[in-house]
């Protein structure tokens, strides 16, 4: 059979506890459900039984990739990690991990759509693939090791292009906050733990193959070129944070940070960044420098330079060198990471002696790195130093550990913001030793149950940021009012969703934003100004619809949400329009298979109703609206006591969500009472076996 | 991609200056070589057994690269193959990137201490240096499939005639030849025409298409070349250089 068009055209089936490795055809058995999250969802509908705990033999962890993977298709970079998920609280229900890096692609290289990885090994292995072969390796004596030294040693015996997917000693101390990471700084959350279940510390793959593009390659040329065009900064940020000579707008919010005398510091020599016009597509690297957005302008002296995922000219992740954490911190100056994983450190602490963007901010930071991406401890999108500071500054830190646990923290360092204080703290977590570890390792939901704390009393305070089982919010109502809290309601973990964030953040004024709005969402009303919300409509709900399956869609093909999807773009010329049509055509060309925009989205929406339907059968409810679609207190709260929709509050109001919900399930084809999908819906979006089996079992509304 | 599929035919100065003066030095040689089409080659006209091809024209373009922008995207190698083969393979991309990205040239063995993501950041990428006299490719060639190819001139591979014998992958001293296993041929790069994919795909402006300079003595080797030259060719090397 000649090779497809986008897919690789196998999946690698592994069960490490009888050692068979077999592969199944992706096109036959999966096509339906395009890759990534769409095979990781089927796996486990088709597969894990109800009831399964994550770190149980019987539970799977699907490593999916899609057809865009490994091409030059912009933003391609991310593996999606699904299983059942250790965080997730009061019970474990299915879920995703995304990483970048250089994994996916090498993966398609090497002849893969997805690893299925299933069983328990007897001892400790790691899974060689190469070139369309597997085996399970030996891994007793990279057993205790970090994920550098792990890497390091995995290369040496495939090579340096190998790409290792490995955890720490956190994951094999099976702790639920624990990552996996490739490329050096590339994790994905939670799923340390549940390969560490499995006694399988890494995954390294080498790959010499290619991805064939099925179409005409000029045409192929032509997409990828329009693409870029289209593409703003980090998170689709399509102004600058500056006044630039060639733009019109500006943000001082936008991650475009580039500017004409801001440099790469530690580059040698030094070399500025410029104005970056976005029609010089030679200078997109530039445009993002998430050290310096993140942690202020003192990061750009330590600038290298930009690093990222395969294909992406965005470089989200910021290589950094700050020599002076050699001699102080005894760590590498080295260091690279993006956004939350880039903060890890400096998350702990509530004050630092020269501010929170100074330079002990930064060393924290890099203290962090250090730790954190070596022993291969999660933070929940932050949530674990939120907590932390919470439970240490209200005193419960010191009422559960214990005296003598208790003195053994210098916590007169944490207090005056001494990042050594994370070599007492990082590698306990990784190693559950004592008691304040082993909860934060926890994660949130179970942690406050372990410690007595009702929920509720998290989900109170904004500040906290923490949403619902035991996950934290992840763009929501403080940036796209109801639409936000809408999305933010629908997984089993911090939503991950940066559809609509990624528009309603960009940066354009609130006019040009409703003029792109009624494009897409058939009117200007979809969108506010951020904290000047207006009463719930219609077009909300089809926004929140559409940012969902965009998702699922990106996660499904192996385009980046935190990046697309490119409605809007920086350019004036096209009055800032993107191209909503881009995944389509990049689909389209990429495989041979030819889908129009709203085609695609059906197959986006058949992949999300997927994942609504495993929830509500590992629930064991039909009651979704009243169990499991909920918000937090907070959400109706504002610190200084503004009413909803008035000027500068992100505050909600309750029964406009429950209008919102209500607007929202309408349009989904789901039931309004609970919140589960109607038959018909699965029906028709092709899922009709999956209704039958939630028939049986009384989860239909 | 279009190849010079014809060798050049020698211009019967140079032969006479070959063939009067043993003691004709190469740095003569190629200095008159450099204003004339010289390729000995074709060597019928004056009646002696044929002798291959060995000295070409100098290519008139290159790819230089500035390591300290690279942002290892390797959107260069995917522009390389995609655009030009109709496929995402940085294996065959006659740029290279993939193999010092995560810690530099000289791989593991240098640790963290290295180059690459892994070690200081630095990202060296790969080149064809589109070589003077003598090409290594070219010259293990058993089929004399590496020709020069108009208006770059730059040292391409004609597919017609490569068998796959890799012999020119274990020539160059740069490892700069690419194998297409599809295609069952070598390729390498071509200079697209003049208008080099990989400088456009660039995020970071680190690629640039420059007037030809010879870089094959600041470039440092990655390995010690195994391939072997045919005799005649090698004896097409004697009559030049002998003393």
């Amino acid at each position: 059979m000649a090779k497809p068009g986008g897919w690789a055209g196998k999946v690698l089936r592994v069960d490490l506890s009888t050692g068979r490795i077999s592969t199944e055809d992706t096109i036959e058995k999966y096509k339906d459900f395009l890759g990534g999250t769409g095979i990781g969802y089927r796996v486990i509908w088709d597969e894990v039984p109800t009831g399964t705990k994550p770190f149980d033999p019987a539970n799977k962890v699907v490593f999916g990739v899609g057809p865009l993977a490994g091409t030059g298709a912009p933003c391609n970079g991310r593996t999606a990690v699904t299983t059942l998920w250790p965080t997730c609280w009061p019970k474990p229900l299915v879920a995703s991990g995304h990483m970048g890096g250089h994994f996916a692609a090498e993966l398609k290289y090497a002849g893969y759509d997805a690893i299925i990885v299933e069983g328990r090994a007897d001892r400790p292995v790691w899974l060689q693939i190469e070139d369309g072969k597997a085996e399970i390796k030996d891994a007793r004596h990279l057993w205790g090791q970090g994920i550098r030294r792990t890497t390091v040693e995995i290369n040496q015996q495939m090579g340096p292009e190998a790409s290792v997917a490995a955890i720490g000693q956190a994951g094999e101390n099976l702790v639920p906050m624990s990552v996996v990471i490739n490329s050096y700084s590339h994790s994905a959350g939670g799923i340390g733990g549940v390969m560490g279940s499995k006694n399988l510390k890494a995954i390294g793959v080498r790959g010499t193959g290619s991805v064939r593009i099925a179409g005409n390659k000029e045409e192929w040329e032509r997409v990828v070129k329009l693409h870029l065009s289209l593409l703003g900064a980090n998170n689709q940020h399509v102004v600058p944070n500056s006044p630039q000579p060639w733009a019109e707008y500006y943000s001082a919010g936008s991650r475009w940070v580039a500017s004409t005398g801001r440099q790469w510091g530690a580059a040698e020599p030094n070399i500025e960044t410029g104005a970056c016009n976005p029609r010089d597509l030679n200078k997109i690297a530039y445009r993002t420098n998430n050290a310096a957005f993140f942690l202020g302008d003192s990061a750009w002296k330590y600038t290298v330079r930009g690093n990222g995922c395969t294909s992406c000219p965005i470089r989200c992740h910021t290589v950094l060198k700050v020599p002076k954490v050699s001699s102080k911190y005894g760590i590498p100056a080295m260091g690279q990471n993006t956004c939350a994983g880039l903060m890890l450190g400096r998350g702990f602490f509530k004050t630092f002696p020269d501010g929170p963007k100074g330079e002990t901010a930064i060393e924290a930071c890099m203290v962090g790195i250090h730790l954190a991406d070596d022993v291969g401890v999660w933070e929940n999108y932050g949530q674990m130093q939120r907590d932390f500071q919470e439970l240490y500054y209200n005193g419960t830190i010191k009422n559960k550990i214990g005296e003598n646990e208790f003195r053994s923290y210098s916590w007169d360092k944490y207090e005056k913001g001494d990042p050594t204080f994370l070599f007492e703290l990082l590698p306990r977590i990784a190693a559950k030793e004592g008691e304040l570890a082993t909860a934060l390792g926890m994660g949130t939901g179970y942690l406050l149950e372990r410690w007595s704390i009702p929920e509720q009393e998290w989900q109170k305070d904004q500040k906290v940021a923490y949403w619902k089982m035991g996950h934290p919010k992840h763009h929501a109502n403080e940036d796209a009012g109801q639409c936000g809290v809408i999305i933010n309601t629908q997984y089993n973990r911090d939503a991950q969703c940066h559809s609509h964030a990624n528009f309603t953040r960009n940066g354009l004024p609130i006019q040009v934003q409703k003029r792109l709005a009624a494009d897409i969402w058939g009117s200007s009303d979809a969108v506010d100004a951020i904290a000047a919300y207006t009463p719930m409509n219609i077009y909300k709900a089809k926004m929140a619809k559409w940012s969902l399956l965009r998702k699922e869609l990106h996660d499904s093909l192996s385009l980046c949400n935190w990046m697309g999807p490119w409605i809007a773009s920086p350019l004036k010329e096209r009055n800032y329009r993107g191209d909503d049509s881009i995944e389509s055509l990049l689909y389209s060309l990429a495989t041979g298979d030819k889908k129009s925009r709203e085609e695609l989205d059906t197959v986006a929406e058949r992949i999300f109703l997927l994942h609504r339907a495993l929830t509500i059968r590992d629930m064991g409810t039909k009651e979704m609206r009243a169990d499991h679609d909920t918000m937090p207190d907070w959400v109706f709260t504002d610190p200084a006591g503004k009413d909803a929709f008035t000027q500068g509050t992100n505050r909600m109001d309750k029964e406009d969500i429950k209008l919102a919900m209500d607007m929202y399930y309408e349009e989904m084809g789901w039931d309004k009472q609970t919140g589960a999908p109607t038959p018909s819906t699965y029906k028709k979006l092709g899922l009709g076996d999956v209704a039958d089996e939630l028939d049986k079992r009384g989860l239909l509304p | 991609m279009s190849h010079e599929k014809e060798k050049p035919q020698i211009l019967p100065e140079t032969l006479n200056l070959i063939r009067s003066s043993s003691q004709f030095s190469r740095r003569e040689f190629l200095l008159i070589s450099g204003v004339m089409v010289v390729a000995v080659s074709g060597l019928e006209a004056w009646g002696a057994k044929e002798t291959p091809l060995i000295i070409m024209d100098q290519a008139k373009g290159l790819v230089i690269a500035d390591p300290t922008k690279c942002v290892g995207c390797r959107r260069c190698e995917l522009a390389c193959t995609e655009f030009n083969d109709g496929k995402a393979s940085p294996t065959v991309a006659r740029i290279k990137i993939s193999r010092n990205l995560n810690f530099g040239p000289k791989g593991l063995h240098a640790g963290q201490r290295g180059q690459g993501s892994w070690g200081n950041g630095l990202v060296i990428q790969n080149l064809c240096n589109q070589c003077p006299h003598p090409v290594p490719c070219a010259n293990a060639c058993p089929n004399d499939a590496i020709v020069v190819s108009p208006p770059t001139n730059a040292r391409v591979v004609d597919p017609d005639k490569c068998t796959g014998c890799k012999m020119c992958q274990r020539a160059c001293p740069w490892e700069m030849m690419s194998f297409d296993s599809d295609a069952n041929k070598a390729t390498k790069c071509f200079l697209c025409d003049g208008n080099p994919k990989c400088v456009e795909a660039c995020p970071a402006g680190a690629l640039s298409y420059t007037a030809w300079r010879d870089l094959t003595d600041k470039t440092p080797p990655r390995v010690i070349p195994t391939a072997v030259v045919s005799p005649e060719k090698a004896q097409t090397c004697i009559d030049c250089h002998k003393k």
